[in-house]
Order: C-alpha cells, then structure tokens, then sequence
C-alpha cells in the first residue's frame, strides 16, 4: 500500500495547498465579492514565512502564524478600498494588487532575491500538517457557514440591497470576508514556502490566480467541500491524462467549458442541489399519499 | 410606543421634483394607507424612509432618533422593516433561511462566537429557527419550510416575503403593494393579519392601489397624486375627497 501512496505523496501537498487557496477565494464569493487577491495574500504568507525562518531563524510555526496575520492585516487594509467597488471593478482592482506585489517582490532583491527567487528554504513542512490544516480551514468555515456570519453573507451574495434592508451592513461583511480569505491564504502560502525548498514571484502571478478560480469554478463555490472536489480534479486530470500529455491544455480548457454549461454551480454543488430537490420531491409524494389514505 | 414622523420629506431628482415636500405619522397601533394612482411617488416615500434614496430636504423621526441621513442597515436595526413591490427574496435559500436571515437584528452572540460556533452561537440558531417555525405556521407554510424560497408560486412567495418582514419583529411595517396579483379571499385573510399586527401595536404603512381593500382596512389615509399630497383623513373622507376622485377618475366631461 505505501509503495503505492509515497510516490504521489507530492499530489496530495499541491491538493492541500491548493484547497487552501481555492477556499480561501471561495469565501469572497460566497460574501458576494468579486475580489481575486488569494494569491497576493499567499505571496505575502510564503515570503513573510520563508525569510523569518531563513534570514531570522524564527521557528516554522511562529513565521507560520505571522504569515498568516500578515496576510489578515493586508485583507483590512484592502478591504476598505474594494469594498467600494462592485464585480467586475473589484476583480481588476485585486488584480492590480497582486500584480503590484509581484512588482514589489521582484524589485526588493536583497529581501525577496528579486527574479532569481527565494532559495535553500528548510522543508519542514509534513504532508500530514497540510491535511490537518486543509481540514481545520474546511471544519471552520462549515461552522462558520452555518451561523450568523453565513446567513449575513447568503444575503449579500443573493440581493445586497435586501441584505442591507434586514439590518445587515455590508461593509462589516465585506471586512470580515477579506480578513478570512486573507488570514487563509496567508497560512496556505507560508505552509507552501516551508514545504517547497524555494518560492519565486511567478509562483504567485495570473497563472495560479486563474488555477484557483478555476478549481472554484470547477468543484463549487457555496460549499467547502466544493473547493476541494474542484481541486482535486484539476490536480489528478493531468496525471490521468499523462499519455495525452500535448493536449493538457486543450482538454483542461474543454473541461471548465463543459461543466460551466452543465454543471453551472460547480460538480459538487449541482450534485448536493440536485440531491436535494429530489428528496424534496419524495417528501412531497409521500405527504400527498399520506394525504390521500387520510 | 413611537410613531415614525416625516417633517416636509421631499425628494428631487436632478431638477424633476418626484415628491413635493410633505409631513405624514405613522403611528403604532394604526394601519395608515397611502394611496394614489401609478407613478404617483407612493413607492419613492417607502424608498426615502428605509434610506434607499437620499431626502433632498426635510427629516424623518423615529421617537428620538433621527433617520433622516441613515443608511439601510441602520434603519432596519431601528427597527423598520418593509417588503417589496415586486418581491425580493433570497430565491437560492430555503423558506426557513429566508425567515431566519430577518431576525439579524437580534442577534446577540459575538463575531467569535460565531466564527468558531461556540455554543451560545448554536443555541442562537435553534431558537430562530424554532421562531421561524412559529411564523410558518402563522401563515400556513410550514410544508415549505424546506423548499428554496424561489421554487414556490407567486403568492406564497409574497407570504415568504411578509414573514421575513416579521421576522425583524419591528416597530413599524411598510408594505408596498402586498395583495398585488392576490386574489381577493387570500388578501381579505391577509388584511387580518395586518390588523392583528396593528392591534398589537405596531406601526403599519400599507401602500395600495386596491380602493376596496384601503378603504376595509386602513384607519388614516394620505393620498397622493403627480408627488403632491393632495388629501389625507379617514378612509371614508377621502374616497368622497371630489379632488381625490378627480385624481383616480379623472374629470367628469360636461357635455
């Protein structure tokens, strides 16, 4: 069995990680934000993690944990600006902002090692450590989504106006939303830095924002688990696929095509409504027969 | 008990006057009808109390509170709640989240109790749950508890809408238009339960084109026409108001 697992121990880290990112972009959506900053967030977690433990000797866990409310502090600061801004407006001005961090990251050399990246980063990192954190963020935001703070965000996501007529204020959600994404993003990116011996600026531009958005496309975006089956597809196909290994892209492309018209709310959450009306539909039947014997 | 007081509330917009300044009370244990025909300003004065438009000039008082520059959030923590003219629920989410999502106003648990579900959080959720409940029943829904809110027909999706509406428990209820499109035994039973909910002292505002059902119902009536007040009084005043008939009529032509 372990032979059979250890080689593709290195799958299961990129599905962590990943789910990491893809919930914590899912959770802009489901306050119903536009915003694609999770990867700016990540750089800031994974660089503030990297060079704590290399240039400062911090322990792994303490620049962890600084990652993360680096990556916290930096979702307040952008949520005032963004929460000024709807849909597509928030979506080029996150954008922006992840583009200026790479920026940044590149031109501070002596700090971040520029365009030749960060290098000779300790793997401290355990597969075991990103699956307990994958499953704490996913325990934690299914909490989270079944209490107040969920049902405030349902009613942004569905109808703001509504929302804000039943006593909801949206700038408080908008915060908390941004500081959550950011706060998780921050973890992700700093567990990714102590796992991955080296970190470059690239690692963190448009191609892994569009990764995550795809994954959160692909699997669902009002669940957690969602995420999850989003990102486990999109990092299982390509192994799946290996002999088609020229046409990687073509049929990743087709894939996202097929499921958003199919499938428009993601794999898992279409399956999960789907489950439901037809059990609704049952209930149905049998009150109607219980009904008609009365 | 407060009445919500307007104090020469107007609205322009650019240089179109929609409502010429006015004074109106909403006072707690009445039904106050506004009525007048389309495009008379009547869902504007709704839109000025929740704080969707902007007053160009006058003050809204609610008791001691000033609502006069509030923001929606604020106005519906006051304690104001109203249901649309065309109805605007959250269709994705279940009749019963739809309910519960009203009573964010009384919340109490902290933001940490419920991002990591303490159990004050969790107790917070069974008992507005439960209450929902109570309101489904009230209004015969408890069968579609757990059907997304959007599935239903239209009428009982206005019933979602008014439990909703209740649901913020408020001082003061603005109905736009409720009984649009419903036919006349289901409006007759909702005209009960607005005047059971007046009974018990709330404040309500029903806005309505049906003469019929303002005049069985309503204990004050402001009429408007073109944004102007032309006539307000008893139901029975102003439906015999020669300006008020002339407004909805129009001009008996002398021959």
């Amino acid at each position: 069995m372990m032979s059979f697992i250890a080689p593709h121990l290195p799958l299961l880290d990129l599905i962590c990680i990943g789910t990491g990112y893809a919930l914590s972009q899912a959770i802009v959506f489901r306050a119903g934000t536009f915003s694609v900053a999770t990867s700016g967030f990540a750089a800031l977690g994974a660089y503030c993690a990297a060079i704590l433990v290399v240039k400062q000797g911090f322990h792994p866990a303490l620049a962890v944990g600084l990652g993360t409310l680096l990556g916290l502090l930096a979702g307040l600061l952008l949520a005032a600006p963004l929460a000024r801004l709807r849909g597509v407006y928030q979506a080029i001005a996150s954008l922006a902002f992840v583009e200026i961090l790479v920026a940044l990251i590149l031109f501070f050399e002596d700090l971040t090692g520029g365009p030749l990246g960060f290098h000779s980063i300790p793997r401290v990192v355990q597969p075991w450590m990103l699956v307990v954190a994958m499953l704490l963020t996913m325990a934690m935001l299914y909490v989270l989504g079944k209490g107040a703070i969920g049902r405030a965000f349902e009613a942004m996501r569905q109808d703001p106006p509504v929302a804000a007529s039943l006593g909801v204020n949206p700038t408080k959600y908008h915060v908390i939303s941004f500081a959550l994404s950011g706060a998780i993003a921050g973890l992700f990116g700093g567990l990714d830095a102590l796992r991955n011996f080296s970190l470059t600026a690239e690692q963190f531009g448009f191609s892994i924002l569009i990764a995550t958005l795809s994954a959160v496309v692909l699997g669902g975006r009002r669940t957690v688990v969602g995420p999850l089956v989003g990102v486990t597809i999109l990092v299982l196909l390509p192994e799946i696929f290996r002999p088609l290994a020229q046409y990687r892209q073509a049929i990743y492309g087709l894939l996202l095509v097929v499921v958003m018209a199919f499938l428009p709310f993601g794999v898992y959450d279409t399956i999960r409504l789907r489950m439901r009306d037809r059990r609704l539909a049952r209930q149905a039947v049998a009150a109607a027969s219980s009904g008609a014997r009365a | 008990m407060t009445a919500l007081r307007l104090q020469g509330v107007g609205k322009r917009f650019g240089g179109l006057r929609a409502v010429a300044p006015f004074d109106m009370s909403i006072e707690p244990g009445r039904i106050t009808g506004l009525i007048g025909p389309n495009g008379a300003g009547k869902t504007t004065v709704v839109n000025l109390i929740t704080g969707v438009y902007k007053l160009s000039e006058g003050r809204i008082l609610f008791g001691d509170q000033d609502l006069s520059a509030a923001p929606r959030h604020e106005v519906a923590r006051a304690g104001l709640a109203r249901t649309y003219q065309t109805i605007r629920l959250l269709p994705d989410a279940t009749v019963v989240e739809n309910v519960v999502i009203g009573m964010y106003r009384h919340q109490t648990t902290s933001l940490l109790a419920q991002m990591f579900g303490l159990p004050s959080s969790r107790a917070e959720t069974a008992r507005f749950r439960a209450e929902a409940q109570q309101l489904l029943e009230r209004f015969g829904m408890t069968r579609y508890a757990n059907y997304p809110a959007g599935a239903l027909s239209y009428g009982d999706q206005r019933r979602v809408e008014m439990m909703r509406a209740l649901a913020l428990k408020p001082k003061v209820l603005l109905l736009d238009e409720p009984v649009a499109g419903i036919n006349d035994v289901e409006a007759q039973r909702l005209g009960e339960i607005f005047r059971a909910l007046a009974d018990e002292g709330m404040a309500v505002l029903l806005i309505e084109h049906n003469m019929r059902f303002v005049t069985r119902l309503c204990d004050y009536v402001y009429v408007l026409d073109s944004g102007q007040l032309i006539a307000q009084g008893s139901a029975a005043e102003v439906v015999s108001n020669p300006t008020v008939i002339k407004a909805y009529l129009g001009e008996a032509i002398d021959a």
